[in-house]
């Protein structure tokens, strides 16, 4: 079942090879196949997942290296179910519009295939080897994507985006092998089952050094600030299909990351830094913010609008509470949709205008009335209007802060920079949606149509989501419910001892 | 019990998505008929729920909590979509969709040439269901929700000549003002759900007496945070600046949100949440000084004002300030009184006044105006109805709300001397600037440049009749509001009788009409000497006291400057030239250690393989 939803894209990216190369329609139907069937199967699994078993469901484990006990293990609890779901939804958006693209398609879908497979291999392996696998899967043919398809300063973006993620996943390799050995040392068995070494006791000073390594990974992945600069250079060059990917469904990777690893592994850690980084995210909610506002380029104004609401979701996963968990992976499904759909917007706009610059934009919307519509919708949610889905994310994740334990004292200020990014929000947003498509211009391009069909149908399923989150959240925040609390719950059986040593 | 409450919502709702679905396939006078339509069944709708209530015995009126359905359930948080049915919230349905109606009316003879007509009244729609479910929510979040939908069409409406560059503007400011106070309030429902454990308003002022002794740190905190939201959203000082610019948008809308509905919703917060003001007395006190100070201040810059629609906006203002002072003393029926007084005369004012600018074409500046009693007979009367209403001239529903709470200004357990003389000074001047207008359009000879100044429709003449009707007689329900309200704010005492204030007010109110009669007789030009003489001062309120251009300096440019500094500085020469120094260095040591690049592929796993397990050593012997 699961390996069905990682394998039919990734299946389908090495099929696509042998399709000849001018076949366009042969490549469209495989590439939308595979993504409208993976899409299909994730939604299968959407409604058979039990949502009171706050356990690993769908468990498929099969021996891989069996001299070092690495096996094949995926599984999916609430949380990986959503982002699964996210993924697959993204990917069919993405690679139906990429079929715009007419330079090397095939090429160009199969790595979109991959990436999507390697995204969601990340969000459903249980073995740590086979996470780091997936993981490293995701950077390959997001190189190729920025470096052959990109625009702009493309090469300098790929070379600073993989150097600095591998620098980060490097160590958490590292940190991947020495959380086997201690549990080695504790019991004489090797294993790479995360279900497993997540009952493993760790030494709190050993905790800290496996806790930075991981962190530069997941932490270089979302980005948290001040880690975040290869970001703007990677989505400014990064062509639109592969980019709703990447910052709808890898950018997830990174904050997943912090749910499935450190949080639960190292609890001790996570107290000590979680002050630090919770002001670490906030700074970068308010700075992302701040930048945005004096961007004149769409797409450069969405990649910082996205660093900011990513440190929201940073925020609410290290407050460390029910509340603030469950309202950071909801707000990461919001984000994926939100910020897929305006970058969605962008590319609808370059098409027409053949520019992105906010200086050189004005008076739209009476050529445009459907983009106006669903422009308007988007940039809402996008600023998080309460009534809408971005709002429920952003004030259940403050309502975490609020109430945590772990900032205590920071809470107040952490909140308060919350609400300035919120009044940026509004600011930022409005500019871009008042400034390109308000008041009058003379010199709008003959025959500028409204957005086709083709075109309103990619953007509509998130325009129907954005209400529908945003009217009745409480089916999804069901399902994230139960795998959270047991997080935050965890009881360490394995290795006590070490503890009482320690004391 | 109670369905009725849900129809009211659900009316307006349908009305938003089919208009603006099929808007632009149908015909326009469908679009006008559903545009009201809705609107007027919102109102039986109202109906059928206030009998029912009426119904019920006083005592068992309030707290009829409708639950629709679970909404969301997240750690410790839990909430319900559910509507709130007591006499605060059905006397509120009654003035939204009452007046709300009224204008919608209006608005099919005002709006009838516009190109956009069904976008506008798919707007109006989504405004009355965006008031209705702020007046109507049962907890802290759905009034949030409501209060941030009032706050999204309003920026819509103002914005909705969206071609227009001021009009874009200002609808940018009123929307970002209006965040500022949503924030507010997003924070004190934080401070709420921690301190209370729910957001429900029936949990939440049941248990708050029990939480609070007076003046309690939390109970000051939840009261002024949940004030940045009133503040803003009933343009009191210093969140203000947005309501005088918010009149780019057409008439109606003027009338309906920036002066009958929307900007009292911050008068209905603090009446909603009074248990809680009433645990802080200090936030009390602080409210009625700004309602008073914001009364003086709007009222002085309306003097001087010569857009007629700004004269009514600065006026909308400053009776605003009188019912922030009615909160701000505890005598909360009487400010709601004045609320729906408010709501009548001013409404009529403002749709009056569009009358008047729709005859001239649009011609919004007072000088150019006047003589227009013979020829728009029956705007004439309706304007000098409301006019009289704002003065407080006797009989009028503006002198029973407005003599009330000057009144109670001075013998309130909270009222002080203070109040009273800034109030009665208000009320002069109420009565001046409003009289001001009414001499430059009406009297004297005509200076316009429109060629056929003309009555206008019935159907926008109508409306005028209704709102006129109620801005003279309203003063009757005065008794009737208070005892439908009792079951809200508790029994109030005994009025005050003190014939000697109520006259000197009186004296006040009508000298203001004077003076401004006298001023116009004597004409303009014969006061050159005076108006040199006054020159600093009306320099200072022409300009709104440079409120604005403080704004500006002090915030709106910093941050843009910081905004600029950020990308320029912290961004490119900051972080990401740190970041590509990092990666200079390596680039210059491994040029160091270049012999080790073989070309090998192998060589380089080897190499790595060492990397790893070398820190991998590091880590674990450590």
């Amino acid at each position: 079942m699961l390996s069905l939803i990682i394998f039919i894209p990734l299946a389908a990216a090495f099929g696509l090879l042998i399709v000849a190369k001018e076949n366009v329609v042969t490549t469209k139907i495989v590439a939308a196949g595979a993504a409208g069937a993976s899409l299909a199967l994730s939604l299968w699994l959407l409604f058979s997942f039990d949502p009171a078993n706050p356990g690993m469901q769908f468990v498929q484990i099969f021996h891989w290296v069996p001299a070092l006990h690495i096996n094949y293990l995926v599984g999916v609890d609430g949380i990986s179910l959503w982002m699964v779901v996210l993924t697959t939804f993204l990917g069919l958006i993405a690679i139906l519009f990429s079929f715009h693209q007419t330079e090397r398609l095939r090429n160009f879908v199969a790595l979109m295939l991959a990436l999507e497979a390697g995204t969601l291999g990340v969000f459903l392996a249980l073995d740590t080897i086979l996470f780091y696998v997936f993981w490293e899967l995701m950077l390959v043919p997001t190189y190729f994507l920025i470096g052959i398809w990109g625009e702009g300063r493309r090469v300098y973006a790929t070379v600073k985006f993989v150097i600095y993620t591998l620098v980060g996943s490097l160590l958490m390799l590292v940190a991947i092998i020495s959380l086997t050995m201690v549990h080695y040392g504790a019991t004489h068995e090797v294993t790479f089952d995360l279900r497993v070494l997540m009952l493993t006791h760790i030494d709190p000073s050993m905790q800290m050094w496996m806790f930075l390594f991981f962190f530069l990974a997941f932490a270089i992945k979302v980005p948290i600030f001040p880690l975040h600069s290869w970001l703007p250079h990677a989505y400014m060059a990064c062509p639109i299909p592969a980019l709703i990917l990447l910052t709808g469904a890898m950018s997830k990777t990174g904050a997943y990351g912090f749910l499935r690893f450190c949080l639960p592994l190292f609890p001790a850690a996570v107290e000590s830094f979680a002050a630090v980084i919770g002001l670490m995210a906030a700074a970068g909610m308010v700075y992302g913010a701040w930048i945005a506002i004096a961007q004149k380029d769409l797409k450069a104004l969405v990649a910082y609008s996205s660093i900011s609401h990513l440190g929201f979701i940073m925020l609410g996963i290290f407050a460390h509470n029910g509340t603030g968990i469950e309202g950071s992976v909801l707000q990461m499904i919001n984000h994926g949709i939100i910020a897929s759909a305006l970058f969605l917007i962008v590319a609808f706009i370059e098409a027409r205008m053949g520019t992105r610059n906010l200086d050189e934009l004005r008076g739209l919307s009476n050529a445009m009335p459907v983009l106006y519509g669903t422009f308007m919708l988007v940039m809402l949610a996008a600023l998080g209007l309460p009534g809408l889905n971005g709002f429920v994310g952003e004030f259940l994740i403050l309502m975490g802060v609020w109430t945590s334990n772990i900032f205590s004292g920071l809470s107040g200020i952490l909140v308060l920079m919350g609400g300035l990014s919120i009044v940026f929000a509004s600011i930022y947003m409005l500019y871009m949606f008042q400034g390109s498509m308000q008041e009058k211009s003379s010199n709008l391009p003959d025959g500028l149509t409204d957005i086709h069909q083709r075109e309103f149908r990619l953007i509509f399923p998130a325009c129907l989501l954005i209400v529908l989150i945003g009217l009745y959240p409480k089916p999804f925040i069901d399902r994230i419910a139960p795998a959270v609390e047991s997080l935050l719950h965890l009881e360490k059986t394995v290795n006590l001892h070490t503890e009482e040593k320690s004391h | 019990m109670f369905v009725s409450s849900w129809l009211v919502l659900l009316f307006p709702l349908l009305g938003f998505v089919g208009l603006s679905w099929y808007g632009n396939r149908i015909s326009k006078s469908f679009v006008g008929l559903a545009g009201c339509g809705t609107i007027a069944a919102s109102f039986f709708a109202t109906l059928v729920t206030l009998s029912e209530l009426l119904f019920l015995p006083a005592a068992e009126r309030v707290g009829h909590v409708q639950t629709l359905y679970q909404w969301a359930a997240a750690g410790s948080f839990k909430l319900d979509l559910a509507i709130l049915v007591d006499p605060l919230s059905v006397f509120m349905f009654m003035i939204v969709t009452g007046v709300g109606f009224v204008i919608h009316v209006y608005s099919v003879g005002y709006m009838r040439d516009d190109p956009e007509y069904s976008r506008f009244f798919a707007y109006l729609n989504l405004f009355i269901f965006a008031m209705l479910m702020l007046v109507a929510a049962a907890d802290f979040f759905f009034l949030i929700v409501g209060w941030a939908l009032v706050g999204l069409a309003s920026y819509l409406l103002i914005g909705f000549w969206r071609e227009k560059t001021s009009a874009v503007l200002a609808a940018r400011k009123a929307f970002v003002m209006n965040v500022i106070g949503d924030v507010g309030m997003v924070i004190a429902a934080l401070v709420i759900f921690e301190t209370f454990g729910t957001l429900n308003f029936v949990d939440v002022f049941a248990s708050a007496p029990d939480k609070f002794r007076p003046n309690d740190d939390a109970a000051l905190l939840i009261t002024l945070l949940l004030l940045v939201g009133a503040f803003a959203k009933s343009a009191q000082l210093p969140l203000h600046t947005w309501l005088p610019d918010a009149m780019e948008g057409p008439t109606p809308v003027s009338a309906l949100i920036h002066a009958a509905t929307m900007v009292t919703a911050g008068v209905y917060l603090v009446a909603r949440c009074h248990v809680l003001y009433e645990l802080a007395p200090y936030t009390m006190y602080f409210i009625a000084g700004v309602g008073i100070i914001t009364a003086v201040f709007a009222g002085s810059m309306a003097m001087v004002q010569y857009d007629i629609k700004r004269v009514i906006a600065y006026s909308t203002m400053s009776q605003l300030g009188y019912m922030f002072l009615a909160m701000g003393i505890g005598v909360y029926s009487l400010g709601m009184f004045h609320l729906m007084t408010h709501a009548f005369f001013k409404a009529l004012l403002f749709l009056a006044a569009g009358s008047v600018i729709h005859s001239l074409d649009g011609e919004q500046d007072l000088r150019k105006m006047g003589g227009l009693q013979k020829v728009m007979p029956l705007t004439h009367a309706t304007f000098l109805i409301g006019a009289l209403a704002l003065a407080g001239f006797p009989l009028t529903s503006g002198y029973f709300s407005k003599e009330a709470i000057i009144l109670s200004s001075y013998y309130a357990e909270m009222g002080n001397v203070f109040f009273w003389t800034v109030a009665v000074l208000t009320a002069g001047m109420t009565a001046f600037y409003i009289f001001r207008v009414y001499f430059f359009v009406f009297a004297g000879s005509p200076r316009s440049s429109s060629p056929h100044p003309h009555e206008s429709p019935a159907i926008m003449v109508i409306p005028l009749l209704v709102l006129a009707t109620l801005a003279l007689l309203g003063g009757a329900l005065g008794p009737w509001v208070e005892s439908f309200l009792a079951p809200v704010f508790g029994n109030v005492a005994d009025h005050p009788q003190d014939s000697a204030l109520e006259t000197i007010a009186l004296v006040a109110g009508i000298g203001g009409i004077a003076t401004a009669g006298v001023l116009y007789m004597v004409g303009e030009s014969r006061l050159a000497f005076f108006k040199e003489l006054l020159a600093p001062i009306y320099d200072v309120l022409f300009h709104k006291f440079y409120v604005d251009e403080i704004y500006d300096y002090l915030i709106v440019r910093p941050t843009k400057a910081i905004a600029t500094f950020l990308e320029q500085k912290a961004e490119r020469d900051g972080i990401d030239f740190a970041v590509d120094r990092v990666g200079m260095q390596v680039k210059a040591v491994s040029h160091g250690i270049s012999l080790w690049q073989s070309g090998k592929v192998r060589a380089y796993a080897l190499n790595m393989i060492v990397g790893v397990v070398t820190i991998l050593l590091f880590v674990v012997f450590m």
